[in-house]
């Protein structure tokens, strides 16, 4: 389980996460919904211990990292992970590159692991760094987002939506139990969103905990196992999937109300 | 102290070997008409001398310079207190210092003191190299400081260590972006080798002023090492530009 207690977090004087409590069950999918500048981003990188808290607690399974912190401890990444907003793609590699370079320096420390796996050979065997079965996998996610023609290209070359979907496969290939996706979907057509959709819905099947943050309602409501409200640095609601048709609170009321009549 | 060349064709003749000495021989017959190039033809084997112990020496001071101002600047950015600023205020006196007094002081002075003696080709190599690294760590030291961190977040979250992070994403980066100051370092660097002719090391300086003081003719003597330096730098500057050409892409995205 991931999850953040009593989080803090101030910047310039400002409390920018105000005493947060939340909480990430493997298994689940959970989307944040809240206004620009609510926090969303900032509890990402808190529970990703990318950021310190001023004060509170994030429990990963069985680690805990009290704040202040007392020692310096390495954070379990990329059991835990993250794909940002912005995304940041390493702009000297190509995406395939990008997708490749996390695998193949993690593929030598723990090379011996997976090497009796043997599969035949695949479209993209020009690698030999990376492992058979994570080559697969790779190879299958390359397919299923339907990225073959422009892999290859440098992240300035690619469009944002083929960027998004670089960098979440980046992610996905690392095989984290916990997945922390912030507002990824937002240029990605329709058939892309929706087969991002039914990957998130297997991998949760398998025990991945995944965190959304999304505009797109009709996403939450179809993917949300658990809905988060955020506003000024606050969970101002939260609760199942039913919170998005009925929410108690009005301010919550509004904000869907407006980006229901958007969409 | 052997402070430029002598004049006297003895010392000339032991010093650059009887390439200098034969040269002179044919010379002697048509002086007088000779000319910039006639000076680069008569002196071809003297000059192919001094350019290859200029050539060895910045060979050197190329090779520690770049690796080890990599290096320095690299644990500099990571070990500020200790390291960067540190190496910061070396390479801020360094660089008020003017290389000549450096050399000079290194060679004379300070092996007097230790009471050593050190030929005075590493002597000239190894100050040029202090100061190379020096510079080439400035440089790297800046750039990975000033360096975006989202990158190297991305990194960590990935699962990557620091050192995987700073060798794969943030040098391939910050060399890209750093290729053409570190050239232009570097030909700097090439033309600092004349120096070294202070502390009679048979570079092609000390050759050119060895001949001058031979035939008297410093405009054409000079104007050739000028034009075979021009020969060697050019083709050093269209190599930066070239590198640049390849190497910096234009990274902005859309
Ligand atoms: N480093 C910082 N220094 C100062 N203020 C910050 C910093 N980072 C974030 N903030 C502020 O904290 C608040 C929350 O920012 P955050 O990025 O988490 O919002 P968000 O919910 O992700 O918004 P968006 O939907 O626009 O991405 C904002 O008001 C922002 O200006
Ligand atoms: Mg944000």
């Amino acid at each position: 389980m991931l999850q953040g207690i009593q989080l803090v977090k101030s910047a310039r004087g400002q409390k920018i996460i105000d005493n947060v409590d939340v909480q990430l069950e493997p298994g689940q999918i959970s989307v944040i919904i809240g206004p620009s500048g609510s926090g969303k981003t900032t509890l990402i990188k808190l529970l990703a211990l990318l950021e310190k808290p001023d004060s509170g607690k994030i429990v990963i399974d069985d680690h805990q990292y009290q704040f202040p912190a007392e020692r310096n401890e390495l954070p379990p990444w990329p059991e835990i992970t993250v794909v940002f907003q912005q995304l940041f793609l390493w702009p000297h590699l190509t995406l395939l590159q990008n997708i490749k370079l996390p695998l193949m320096l993690r593929s030598k420390w723990h090379r011996s692991v997976e090497r009796r796996a043997s599969v035949a050979p695949t479209s993209n065997a020009s690698t030999t760094n990376v492992q058979p079965v994570e080559q697969r996998r790779l190879d299958d996610l390359i397919e299923l987002f339907d990225m073959q023609s422009f892999v290859q290209r440098y992240p300035n070359e690619a469009s944002l939506g083929q960027r998004q979907r670089a960098a979440l496969v980046r992610a996905l290939v690392l095989q984290p139990r916990y997945l922390l996706l912030d507002e990824i979907t937002s240029s990605l057509d329709v058939e892309q969103i929706s087969i991002i959709l039914s990957y998130l819905k297997r991998l949760s099947k398998k025990g991945i905990g995944v965190l959304i943050v999304t505009h797109l309602l009709n996403f939450a409501r179809e993917a949300a196992d658990r809905v988060i409200f955020m506003d000024a640095g606050r969970i101002i609601e939260s609760g199942g999937r039913e919170v998005l048709d009925s929410p108690s609170q009005e301010r919550v009321k509004k904000f869907l109300s407006v980006i229901e009549s958007a969409s | 102290m052997y402070v430029s060349g002598g004049n006297d064709e003895h010392i000339i003749g032991r010093r650059i070997g009887g390439a200098l000495r034969d040269d002179c021989r044919k010379t002697q017959s048509n002086a007088g008409i000779m000319s910039v190039f006639d000076i680069l033809i008569t002196y071809q084997s003297a000059f192919a001398n001094g350019l290859l112990t200029t050539f060895q020496l910045a060979l050197m001071i190329w090779l520690i310079g770049l690796t080890g101002g990599s290096l320095l600047g690299s644990i500099g950015a990571r070990w500020k207190i200790f390291v960067g600023i540190p190496s910061r205020v070396i390479s801020f006196t360094l660089s008020g210092v003017p290389i000549l007094v450096f050399l000079f002081w290194l060679h004379y002075p300070l092996q007097q003191l230790l009471g050593v003696v050190i030929d005075p080709f590493i002597t000239a190599a190894l100050t040029l190299s202090i100061i190379n690294v020096f510079a080439v760590a400035d440089v790297i030291r800046g750039v990975l400081l000033d360096f975006p961190s989202q990158y190297i977040i991305a990194g960590k979250v990935c699962g990557m260590t620091s050192s995987q992070i700073l060798v794969h994403i943030q040098l391939p980066i910050v060399l890209r972006q750093t290729v053409p100051v570190l050239l232009m370092i570097q030909v700097n660097m090439l033309q600092a080798t004349l120096f070294a002719s202070l502390i009679s090391v048979n570079e092609i300086f000390r050759v050119a002023q060895q001949i001058n003081s031979h035939i008297y003719k410093p405009v054409e003597v000079y104007t050739a090492l000028g034009l075979l330096f021009l020969a060697i730098c050019l083709p050093l500057n269209g190599l930066a530009l070239w590198l640049k050409a390849k190497f910096t892409r234009d990274f902005s995205e859309r």
